[in-house]
Parts: C-alpha cells; sequence; structure tokens
C-alpha cells in the first residue's frame, strides 16, 4: 500500500468499470418499482372502496413495512422465502429448488413491497383529490365505473402523484445499493468488490457517490420533463378559421396542421399522432 | 314522426339515513315539456333529479320511458344495463359544470361519443364541433376548462349533453355557481334548447326564466309536490298557501309581471 494518500484520478478511472453494472442497478429499480406501483394502486384502490377484511389487511400491511426498516426487510426476503418453500415443500411432498430462485428476484420482492407501501399512499391520496363531480359527470354520460376510472380519474390522479411517484422511483435506484444482502451484485457491490481488491475503499465510495448523484440528477430532469408533459398547458390559443375548417374538413387537415400545430391542444395532437402532419 | 314519449316517475322517495328528502314523488314529463322546479333550498330538488339518473338509489320509485320501465330502487345492482340505458337517455348539466379537467372542450363533447356510444373519433370530432357550434364555444375548441370563464365552461357542458342525443335533460341550477354577468349566456343558450323542442327538467332560482321558457312547473317543498300547473298559474294564481309563502318569501307574488 504505497503511493498517494487520494488517488484522485482512480475515482475517475474505476467509473466505467463500475458502470458496467449500471444496468443491474437500473433493472432492481425499474423492476421493483413497476411491483410497487401496482401493488400499491391496488391497496389504494382496496383502501378507498373500504374492501371488507382487504382493508384492514391492507392497513396492517402499510403499518408493517412503514415500520420497518429496507436493510432489514431484505434479510427476511433473502432467509423467509427459502424457508417458506422447504416448508411448502414439507407439507406438500412438492420439490420446489430455493437454489433456482436468483438473488435478484429477493431484492425486486424487498424493494417493491418497500415502495408499495409508500406508493399505497400516495395513490390514495392523489384519487381522494380528484373533484367528485368528475366520476359523477363521467356516470351521468354513462361511462361505467371502469372506464371512468380508466379515462378520466386515474389521468387526473396521476398529474397529483407523478412528482412524489418520481421521489419513489429515485429512491429505489438509491435503494437497491442494499441488494448485496441478497447477493446480487450490481454497481454498490461491485465497488465493494475492487475495493477489496485494490484497497482503495474511500476511492470506490466517492466514485459510487458521483455515479448516484449523476443518475439521479438525469432522472429528476426526466421527471420535470414529463410533468410538464401531461400538465395542462398554461396558455392556449384560440382557434384560427383557418385551424377550424381543417378540424372540420379532414382532407385540408394535415397542410393547416403543419402550419399551426405549436397552437393547437390535446385533441388536435392527436391527428399528429396519426400520421396527418 | 314516432309518436310522442313519456317520463313517468313513480312513487319516488328517497332518505338520507332519517332524513327523508323525496316523499313519494308521482310526476310524468312529456316529451317537449320543459319543467321549472321551484322550492326552498334543502327540499329535494336536487335527489329528484340525482334520482333519476342513479347518482343516488332511492328507497324506492320507478320510470318509464317510452316502452321500458326501469325500477330506480335497484337497477343498480338487478342490471347494469338499465342503468347505463338510463343515463344515455338522460342528460345532466350540473351546477359546478363538471368539465373534465384533462380534457380540451372538444374532447370533454367527444368523451361519451366515443366511450359510450362507440363511436369513431372522426365522426365524435363532427358532432362535438357541431354541438359546440350551437352553443357557440367553437374558438375555444381546443381549450381546457380551467383556461375557460364559468359561463364558457357551463356552455360546453351542454354541448357535452346535447352530443349525446339524450331524451330528457336534466338541469340542476345551471347558473347559480356563475357571476352575475355570466348568467345571461348561459340562459341565452338554455332558452335556445327550449325553443328546439328539447325535453328538460330544470331546477333553478332564476324564477323569472323558469316563468319565461318552462311550459310547466313544480313547487317542491318537503320532498313533495306542492303545485303542479303552468308557469303562469303557479306563479301568478297559487292554489297552495305554502307556494303563496314561498313566493312571497321571494318577493315575486306581488310582481306578476316581472320579467327579465
Ligand atoms: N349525500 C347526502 N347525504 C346526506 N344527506 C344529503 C345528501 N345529499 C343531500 N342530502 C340532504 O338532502 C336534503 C335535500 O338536498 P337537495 O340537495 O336535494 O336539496 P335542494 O332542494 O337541491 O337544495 P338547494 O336549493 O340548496 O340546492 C338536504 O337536507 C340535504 O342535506
Ligand atoms: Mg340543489
Amino acid at each position: 500500500m504505497t503511493g498517494k494518500i487520494f488517488d484522485f484520478k482512480l475515482v475517475f478511472t474505476q467509473i466505467p468499470d463500475l458502470l458496467k453494472y449500471l444496468p443491474i442497478t437500473m433493472e432492481l429499480a425499474i423492476a421493483s418499482t413497476v411491483f410497487g406501483m401496482l401493488l400499491g394502486l391496488l391497496i389504494a384502490i382496496i383502501k378507498i372502496k373500504k374492501v371488507k377484511v382487504l382493508d384492514k389487511l391492507a392497513t396492517f400491511y402499510v403499518s408493517l413495512v412503514r415500520g420497518t426498516p429496507v436493510l432489514v426487510q431484505l434479510y427476511i426476503a433473502y432467509f423467509g422465502v427459502p424457508m417458506l418453500l422447504k416448508y411448502i415443500n414439507q407439507q406438500t411432498g412438492s420439490d420446489l429448488k430455493v437454489a433456482a430462485i436468483p438473488g435478484f428476484v429477493y431484492a425486486v420482492l424487498a424493494l417493491g413491497f418497500n415502495q408499495s407501501a409508500f406508493d399505497a399512499e400516495v395513490f390514495r391520496a392523489a384519487l381522494l383529490s380528484v373533484d367528485k363531480g368528475q366520476h359523477e359527470a363521467a356516470a351521468a354520460i354513462g361511462m361505467t365505473g371502469w372506464q371512468s376510472l380508466r379515462r378520466i380519474i386515474i389521468p387526473e390522479a396521476l398529474s397529483v402523484a407523478l412528482p412524489s411517484l418520481g421521489n419513489s422511483f429515485i429512491n429505489a435506484i438509491k435503494g437497491t445499493s442494499l441488494a448485496f444482502t441478497c447477493a446480487v451484485v450490481e454497481m454498490t457491490a461491485e465497488g465493494k468488490i475492487l475495493s477489496g481488491r485494490n484497497y482503495r475503499y474511500f476511492e470506490v465510495y466517492v466514485s459510487l457517490a458521483i455515479i448516484y448523484w449523476a443518475i439521479t440528477i438525469l432522472f429528476e430532469k426526466i421527471l420535470k420533463f414529463v410533468e410538464k408533459k401531461i400538465s395542462i398547458p398554461e396558455q392556449v390559443e384560440q382557434i384560427s378559421p383557418e385551424e377550424l375548417e381543417s378540424l372540420r374538413s379532414p382532407k385540408s387537415k394535415a397542410k393547416a396542421y403543419a402550419a399551426n400545430h405549436k397552437r393547437l391542444g390535446g385533441e388536435l395532437a392527436w391527428q399528429k399522432n396519426r400520421g396527418l402532419s | 314522426m314516432a309518436e310522442k314519449q313519456r317520463f313517468v316517475i313513480k312513487d319516488l322517495k328517497k332518505k338520507f339515513n332519517n332524513n327523508v328528502v323525496l316523499d313519494g314523488i308521482d310526476l310524468t314529463i312529456n316529451e317537449g315539456d320543459v319543467l321549472g322546479v321551484i322550492g326552498p333550498s334543502g327540499t329535494g330538488k336536487s335527489t329528484l333529479l340525482r334520482c333519476i339518473n342513479q347518482l343516488e338509489v332511492p328507497e324506492s320509485g320507478s320510470i318509464e320511458i317510452g316502452e321500458s320501465q326501469i325500477d330506480l330502487s335497484n337497477a343498480k345492482k338487478s342490471n347494469l344495463k338499465n342503468v347505463t340505458q338510463l343515463r344515455q337517455r338522460t342528460g345532466m348539466v350540473f351546477q359546478r359544470f363538471n368539465l373534465f379537467q384533462k380534457k380540451t372542450a372538444l374532447e370533454n363533447v367527444m368523451e361519451g361519443l366515443i366511450t359510450v356510444q362507440k363511436k369513431s373519433k372522426e365522426e365524435a370530432r363532427e358532432i362535438a364541433l357541431k354541438e359546440l357550434d350551437r352553443v357557440g364555444m367553437t374558438q375555444w375548441a381546443n381549450h381546457y376548462p380551467k383556461h375557460l370563464s364559468g359561463g364558457q365552461q357551463q356552455r360546453v357542458a351542454i354541448a357535452r349533453v346535447l352530443a349525446m342525443k339524450p331524451d330528457l335533460i336534466l338541469m340542476d341550477e345551471p347558473t347559480s355557481a356563475l357571476d352575475p354577468e355570466l348568467v345571461g349566456e348561459v340562459l341565452e343558450t338554455i332558452k335556445q334548447l327550449a325553443e328546439e323542442g328539447h325535453t328538460m327538467i330544470l331546477v333553478s332560482h332564476e324564477m323569472a326564466f323558469i316563468r319565461k321558457v318552462a311550459t310547466r312547473c313544480i313547487f317542491l317543498d318537503h320532498g313533495k309536490i306542492v303545485e303542479d300547473g303552468t308557469p303562469k298559474e303557479v306563479f301568478t294564481a297559487p292554489k297552495q298557501e305554502r307556494t303563496r309563502d314561498f313566493l312571497r318569501k321571494m318577493s315575486l307574488l306581488e310582481e306578476p309581471e316581472y320579467v327579465i
């Protein structure tokens, strides 16, 4: 162990080695976020609809998950699931292979459960924030509950929920650094391995910090962009007579649309999607 | 032309907890009727409309539209088709407009045509533009509700109802959430609908307006129809003391010639 106290160059030169494991980190983050959001949405709907028994269960689950550290949850998944399988094998004489389950699955489950509790509250608040009049208007024109949820309520709730869901995703990215507990080698685990070889612990963690930070900033930017994209525009100009004409007669649509497409609101953008512009 | 339709509501009863709000309403509306509904606050006017299109489920009551008869008290549980059918044949204009916030005026009008009536986008757009034109809102087709004044929003809401071609239009105080200077444009639109022969139930505190456009008027009090007649009869020569009381309080009885 000779040389510099702090190897500044190494901080940057080893970044590419660490980035090789970025795909695993992102897969973990995306898979656990998708799983967590779906479960969270389900829990939110159960709680809002006050489904018998299930809503009590959901409340208990959310409280449990929120009240325990992720690290502990990961260990419980890692040690608990094999035990559960063993028990099932014993009871039913089946032959479920514990070893066949990759560590990745435990990590996604544990990180997903962890997120679901948070997302459930986010979805619940967002769904409840949609004005009752929106439900009634949809019902009054004959839309079914499902149609109104899908076409009216969820899009409105999503705008409200998006910032928090984005945060949840960013937390998930950082949370994946704990996946080593389930024997998954992602970026941080690879860092540990690298530093075990060259003893440059501090440098490796600084490299990791830089990478996580950069990714977080990137996703914050993407999030801002998406938020803006799905929000209602601040201002819309009145439709000009030509634009109106183009709406009325499909043939002249294309021309006028191309000329004016920046000025038009949502429905009109549809023409573009259909390749008419 | 087909035979004239009638809407027959029978024995409509609704209570919230122990609060009896509708106490046996029997009402027949003929096609082309514009039925004005007046009455003190909290007397069940909104509830009456909301039971008709099943936003509330009453304890008892039925509605007959043409050949079909629907049990309002359990249509929902026994037959989803009935509820949907009923809602397709009625349209509702809300006090607070309730336009879909994340949709443009045009999309608001198109929504039901596409999701409920399964029309193609092209056809839905064509119909929607025509209806927006009728309420004078085509220029604002690409605007979102938050860009529109209350009066404009309500006109779009009316276009949204008209586009569905309902047999019966339910209006619950369509102007009472509006700034005074915006009331006129909406009343004008409603008057136009009345002249076109749409069948409507109009709950409103705009007595003078009801007098002018309604073909018939009922006075509702404590969940019962107290007075039923032509607007002229109800406003100038009410038979019941309760009606006279109400009109006196509204200071309308002494001014039979009061018109907007
Ligand atoms: N969802 C509800 N739960 C409990 N009570 C209700 C509910 N909706 C209405 N009510 C009660 O029913 C009664 C009638 O209400 P409704 O809204 O039909 O009156 P209204 O005649 O439309 O009054 P207004 O002129 O003020 O609009 C009121 O006493 C009201 O408090
Ligand atoms: Mg009311």
